[in-house]
């Protein structure tokens, strides 16, 4: 099953195009990152997921069949919107009593419960709390849903490191508990690795690039040798990006499974930092349908 | 990723049950301070009006019996109620959803498992019934008030102002106010300019009805009658209660005018003319309308009479709350293509 599945999926607000033509499966029992610049789509994307947009062309679905934002998807996607909005006024126990009666699979005992470990204090109003409790408590409140998808937006882009290491925290023994399926995004790419096991990257409201972690640091690798030898490569294989040091050449190539790197080069595995970051540098580069595909790609599409 | 057994949920509600008690407590927890403040107001409002009654029962009395009556403070609380429309709308309907849309509030209540045009619907739903059940306890307890002054002829409820504070037209004007604000607030998305703009949408509606949509709608299909006294009640426009010792009492004057020898109307300056030359001319306790039979003339006057009342104010309350129907459900489009 996909928790999100999308075809051609484009969101136009007036004349921008904020999402265009996105097509991508999420399969479920994943933390998935949705990685990308500031304006590539990312809370397009998720807001189209949870219904709170509706689509300009294509389509969207959640947990199967499920059309996003339908009553049938509410009930089990648990969304924490960006800056993870609360009723500022209210207080704490005020907001768990209004989630509690806005959906009947609330647990009331387990939001309660997650409050007190991180000491939030009910009575305490909202506008009160540090950034970093508010988030918390948007976080709290979506899993005392119990919710089959847990989507976050951007959850720790105003949060302190110690705040972020805390939520990401959360949410992955919470994930663990609970086994739901969460899909974030973040522009955070350097703890991405630790908390996330599938990525999607965004460029200009497009999918650049979209796999299992593992499988896309299989399919790549650092490799360094004689920049005279390094056309060669780029004709065999896609390449990523390319450094030049004297007479020494850095490539970050689409290996693929099999590739193996030519005698003479040394051959590294990539951090997904990295990987990432070299993926953001070059928007027009894309690895799909996939990286298990690389070699059917021509190198036309690729460019160094 | 490691999966675990996610706890099992309760049973589901009904498919598509409106889950009206969960929605009132949500509404409660939200806006407590406003229906508390709000609850207060009114309150107030409906004690001000019993003890004014009460205090001046005997000085009115008094006053009656001497001939002549205060109605200052009366009119006061007409005008006060006639507000209290612009005052729902404004506080209540125009924040309900422009705060939700200003503040970003609005991606944590429309993603929860009720939804957005639920939780839209149940909200309004809810604060229209608190809103005008209050307001029509308001109108009740203003027409006891007004009934010694409508015994005596010096104020009907037919009156624009008097008419649209009744117990049916009151509650009718509190839905629509709140129904214009809540639209408005979904449409402009930015609290003080939806208030902003609710204040003059529903006080530009007050002022027009008083102005002209009650004469208006009074103005359909009255009844006529010739048996009636023109002493003191001119020509023309009236728009007056019928007043004691004027038949038909109770009811609402619509229009006085003079026909002919021939049955045809005369003009008003020629009517006008002819009926101050004979009044001018009368003796004592001469009858008026016997005198300008003498003349061959005839004064007729157009009324609705007193058993149409109810009749109006459930038009004017239908028409209001068709309005507000109107509005919910363009406010429901605008949310669900709000994105």
């Amino acid at each position: 099953m996909n928790v999100v599945e999308t075809s051609g999926l484009g969101k136009r607000y007036r004349k921008t195009w904020a999402l265009r033509d996105c097509t991508l499966a999420v399969p479920a029992g994943h933390v998935v990152a949705l990685v990308g610049p500031n304006g590539a789509g990312k809370t397009t994307l998720l807001h189209c997921a949870v219904g709170l947009s509706t689509a300009t062309t294509g389509s969207v679905t959640v947990l199967g069949d499920l059309t996003a934002g339908s009553l049938d998807a509410l009930e089990r996607v648990a969304f924490v919107a960006q800056d993870a909005p609360s009723h500022r006024h209210l207080s704490v126990g005020a907001m768990v009593g209004v989630a509690a009666n806005l959906n009947h699979r609330f647990d009331v005992e387990q939001a309660k419960a997650r409050l007190a470990a991180l000491e939030i204090p009910l009575h305490r109003k909202v506008g009160k709390l540090s950034g970093g409790q508010q988030a918390q408590l948007a976080l709290a409140l979506a899993l005392a849903r119990h919710p089959d998808l847990l989507v976050l937006d951007e959850p720790v882009a105003r949060l302190d490191p110690l705040a972020r290491h805390d939520f990401m925290a959360l949410v992955v023994s919470a994930v663990a508990e609970e086994g739901a399926s969460v899909l974030f995004s973040s522009h955070v790419v350097s703890e991405l690795e630790r908390v996330a096991d599938y990525l999607i990257l965004l460029a200009h409201g497009r999918v650049q690039m979209a796999g299992a972690i593992d499988d896309l640091l299989a399919g790549h690798a650092l490799w360094s040798g004689p920049v005279d030898e390094a056309g060669a490569v780029s004709e065999r294989l896609s390449v990523v990006q390319s450094q030049q040091a004297g007479r020494y050449a850095q490539l970050l190539v689409r290996t693929g499974t099999k590739a193996q790197a030519p005698s003479g080069w040394e051959s590294v595995d990539v951090s997904l930092e990295e990987l990432v970051l070299a993926y953001l540098r070059q928007p027009s580069v894309t690895t799909l349908p996939g990286p298990l595909n690389l070699m059917a790609l021509s190198s036309t599409e690729v460019t160094a | 990723m490691t999966t675990l057994i996610a706890a099992p949920a309760p049973p589901r509600p009904a498919e598509h049950a409106v889950p009206w008690r969960p929605m009132a407590r949500v509404t409660w927890l939200q806006r407590r301070g406003l229906l508390i403040g709000l609850s207060s107001l009114l309150v107030a409002a409906g004690l001000a009006i019993v003890v004014e009654h009460l205090v001046t029962h005997a000085s009115r009395a008094s006053l009656l019996a001497n001939g002549g009556v205060d109605t200052n403070a009366f009119q006061a609380l007409v005008i006060a109620l006639n507000v209290l429309p612009v005052v729902i709308g404004v506080f209540v309907g125009a924040p309900l959803l422009s705060r939700e849309l200003e503040s970003g509030t609005f991606r944590f209540t429309w993603t929860q498992e009720i939804g957005r045009t639920r939780f839209v619907l149940t909200t309004v739903a809810l604060l229209g019934v608190f809103t005008a059940a209050a307001a029509c306890a308001l109108g009740l307890i203003l027409g006891w008030y007004a009934h010694p002054f409508e015994v005596i002829g010096v104020e009907s409820q037919w009156q624009p102002g008097l008419f649209d504070v009744t117990a049916v037209t009151l509650g009718a004007w509190t839905l629509f106010a709140l129904a214009l604000g809540t639209f408005l607030g979904a449409v402009i998305g930015r609290t003080v300019t939806a208030m902003a703009a609710t204040a003059v949408g529903v006080g530009g509606f007050v002022v027009v009805s008083f102005v002209f949509l009650v004469h208006r709608l009074l103005a359909v299909s009255p009844l006529v009658t010739s048996g009636v006294s023109p002493s003191g009640m001119g020509l023309g426009m009236l728009n007056v209660p019928g007043a004691v010792g004027t038949r038909p009492f109770g009811g609402w004057l619509v229009r006085s005018w003079l026909t002919g020898r021939g049955g045809g109307e005369l003009s008003a300056p020629v009517a006008n003319h002819a009926l101050n030359r004979i009044e001018y001319g009368a003796k004592g306790s001469q009858d008026l309308t016997r005198l300008l039979a003498l003349h061959h003339l005839t004064f007729w006057v157009s009324y609705q009479p007193a058993d149409r009342l109810w009749i109006f104010q459930a038009l004017e309350g239908a028409l209001l709350i068709v309005l507000a129907a109107g509005l919910v459900l363009g406010t429901l489009c605008v949310v669900r293509r709000r994105a």
